[in-house]
């Protein structure tokens, strides 16, 4: 009986199974309805969602990529119930979990694509450049893989700044034309989940948002989700205080690093990055970079890395003047280079004037009356 | 007790005052203009102040409870509003003014200031010695003030965009979000970073050139921002 599969399936039922009481469950909801920005009273309906919602297919495509997003989604906080919540969801394509591999493993995610219906996780960039040569995988490139899947597909979730927007491989001189999904394909609901990896507990939040409402949540005008990156790091900053109060961090480990002050002077990105992690964390929610001493480096906005390094300096250097230099090397020499060229010509113009170049006689303000005002 | 006509007749009649034939005296800067200039100044003075402290925060704070960054970004977003009414008043004003506040003594449309940029370019470069007739601002000053309104446009927009960062949700981030899809947050950085050393430059020029010309043809260029008043040959208007 279909219906009974499907109630065998649902996570309420295996909740006990896994020694995982309805308290903790609800907790877990709790913390997931906060994540999602949503009122406290969805925490019902989420739990109620997630007992009951069927088993939705998943296929989680890998492109150029370091499976980095994989391994921070593996580590979901809160195992008992982030396992189980990853265990309802049937990915049944995912070419670093699966078991299957070879034509096995085409099949199963070319059966997924027939079915229909399914949500689309894509990690890592795809090339375009020279057709795509540079990332094929079973005789097809990314792109081919993309279109294919993109057919059918409820949503796709890009999880890291590789597929939310290039990412590393798009760095210049971004050699194989390297663009995030969106670039690509258009039709479907596409959300973009960015960091460097993209945090655990933001994908879950996602996926259990879509199995909630049956939507993906509201985004921003980067196709940013509005409960995850609403709001910059520097304003939800713990060091925030001391960067007001103007107390910042000099040098690796010197007295202001030791007492937790503010580290925008080490060329910390936060004010320019939209992300939540000083609110949900990393690794269970222990700690995050800033809280860990060092700088964000901006790893979750469109065009990280070209503009967010140097990540030890606050403004990014400027090319084309030879060599790179930073802005205000740049401006320095602009002011110098105008008060010398504006002295020289200044004590050229007195010398022209004395040297008495004109031949057509004493113009307003020429130079026979004027030997004496040029203090 | 004498009256002022009386005293300014006396000096007339006096013949050891020179008095040029030919020469006049005339109001080129009407009052907003010369309000407006000295807001610009001020308003400059302030934001590359505290803007490079924004940038590059030099003033060291010990452990002791403080406003310092606060304090200073207060006063930057102040003064960046009233340069940016300043800025958008000017621009009205090149609508609305004499004839030597028009928008048309900046972008050189008509084809006699186009031949005189050229002149004037000369001037600089030691080809001609006399500084080219001009009233108001010279066809060379008046392109590169139109370079000054344009950056200073960027950087009211780029400053402002900026600014709106900390409330994506505000009605300054649906006014200025839209500099963030076309350009990265850093690019925005560095753009209104760069202005800053630009204006700088600008200023060392600006103030170098009104001295020199002053100089140069005694029509008491540097005095006339504050009074209004320029003494010209009747022939140079």
């Amino acid at each position: 009986m279909p219906a009974m599969e499907t109630r065998e399936r649902a996570l309420g039922d295996r909740l006990a199974q896994f020694g995982v009481n309805r308290r903790t469950f609800l907790k877990y909801c709790a913390t997931l309805t906060a994540v999602l920005a949503l009122p406290a009273r969805f925490t019902e309906r989420v739990a109620r969602a997630l007992e009951s919602v069927e088993k939705p297919s998943i296929i989680w495509l890998e492109f150029q990529d370091c499976a980095g997003d994989t391994e921070s989604f593996l580590r979901s906080r809160n195992p008992g119930v982030g396992d189980l919540i990853l265990d309802l969801l049937s990915v049944d394509y995912h070419e670093t979990i699966m078991a299957a591999a070879g034509f096995q493993a085409e099949a199963a995610k070319e059966a997924t694509i027939a079915k229909g219906g399914y949500i689309v996780v894509v990690e890592g960039s795809v090339p375009m450049g020279d057709g795509g040569v540079y990332c094929t995988i079973g005789g097809k490139t990314a792109i081919q893989i993309l279109e294919e899947a993109a057919v059918g597909a409820a949503a796709i979730i890009n999880v890291g700044t590789c597929s939310a927007y290039g990412g590393l491989p798009k760095a210049a001189p971004n050699p194989t034309r390297a663009v995030g999904v969106a670039s690509v394909v258009s039709g479907v609901p596409i959300i973009n989940l960015p960091g460097c990896p993209a945090n655990a507990d933001n994908i879950t939040a996602t996926l259990v948002h879509y199995l909630t409402f049956g939507s993906l949540p509201a985004t921003d005008s980067k196709g940013r989700p509005l409960f995850a990156y609403g709001t910059r790091i520097h304003d939800a900053c713990e060091r925030r205080a001391h960067f007001d109060a103007g107390q910042f961090v000099l040098e690796w480990g010197d007295a202001g690093h030791k007492r937790g002050w503010c580290l925008y002077k080490m060329g910390c990105k936060g004010p320019s990055t939209f992300h939540n992690c000083p609110i949900i964390r990393w690794n269970e929610a222990t700690s995050w970079p800033v809280g860990s001493g060092h700088g964000c480096v901006g790893c979750s906005e469109p065009d990280f890395w070209d503009t967010m390094t140097d990540f030890y300096v606050r403004l990014p250097k400027v090319t084309g003047f030879g060599a790179e230099a930073t802005a205000d090397k740049i401006g320095l020499g602009i002011a110098a280079a105008t008060a010398v060229g504006f002295g020289a010509h200044g004590i050229a113009k007195a010398i022209q004037r004395r040297a008495g170049l004109g031949s057509e006689g004493p113009a307003p303000g020429s130079m026979e009356d004027d030997t004496d005002g040029s203090e | 007790m004498k009256t002022k006509e009386a005293r300014v007749r006396e000096v007339l009649q006096d013949p050891t005052v020179e008095r040029t034939p030919g020469i006049v005296t005339i109001r080129v800067w009407e009052l907003p203009v010369r309000v407006l200039h000295w807001t610009v100044v001020a308003a400059v003075l302030v934001l590359a102040g505290t803007g490079y402290y924004i940038g590059n925060p030099y003033i060291l704070v010990g452990s002791e409870p403080g406003f310092v960054m606060g304090l200073i970004r207060s006063i930057h977003l102040a003064s960046a509003w009233v340069f940016s009414v300043a800025i958008i008043c000017r621009i009205i004003w090149s609508f609305i003014g004499n004839r030597w506040s028009r928008w048309d003594q900046l972008v050189p449309v008509h084809r006699e200031r186009r031949v005189w940029l050229w002149k004037t370019l000369g001037y600089y470069l030691f080809l001609r010695k006399e500084p080219p007739p001009a009233a108001g601002h010279n066809p060379l000053a008046g392109v590169t003030y139109l370079v000054v309104f344009v950056m200073f446009v960027v950087q009211i927009i780029t400053g402002l965009a900026l600014a709106a960062l900390a409330n994506p949700q505000g009605v300054l981030w649906s006014t200025t979000g839209w500099v963030f899809s076309l350009f990265a947050i850093q690019t925005v950085r560095l753009v209104h970073h760069l202005i800053m050393w630009l204006t700088i430059g600008f200023v060392i020029h600006h103030v170098y050139s009104a001295v020199l010309v002053d100089i140069e043809e005694k029509s008491g260029l540097v005095s006339s921002i504050f009074t209004g008043y320029k003494r010209l040959p009747i022939d140079r208007l």
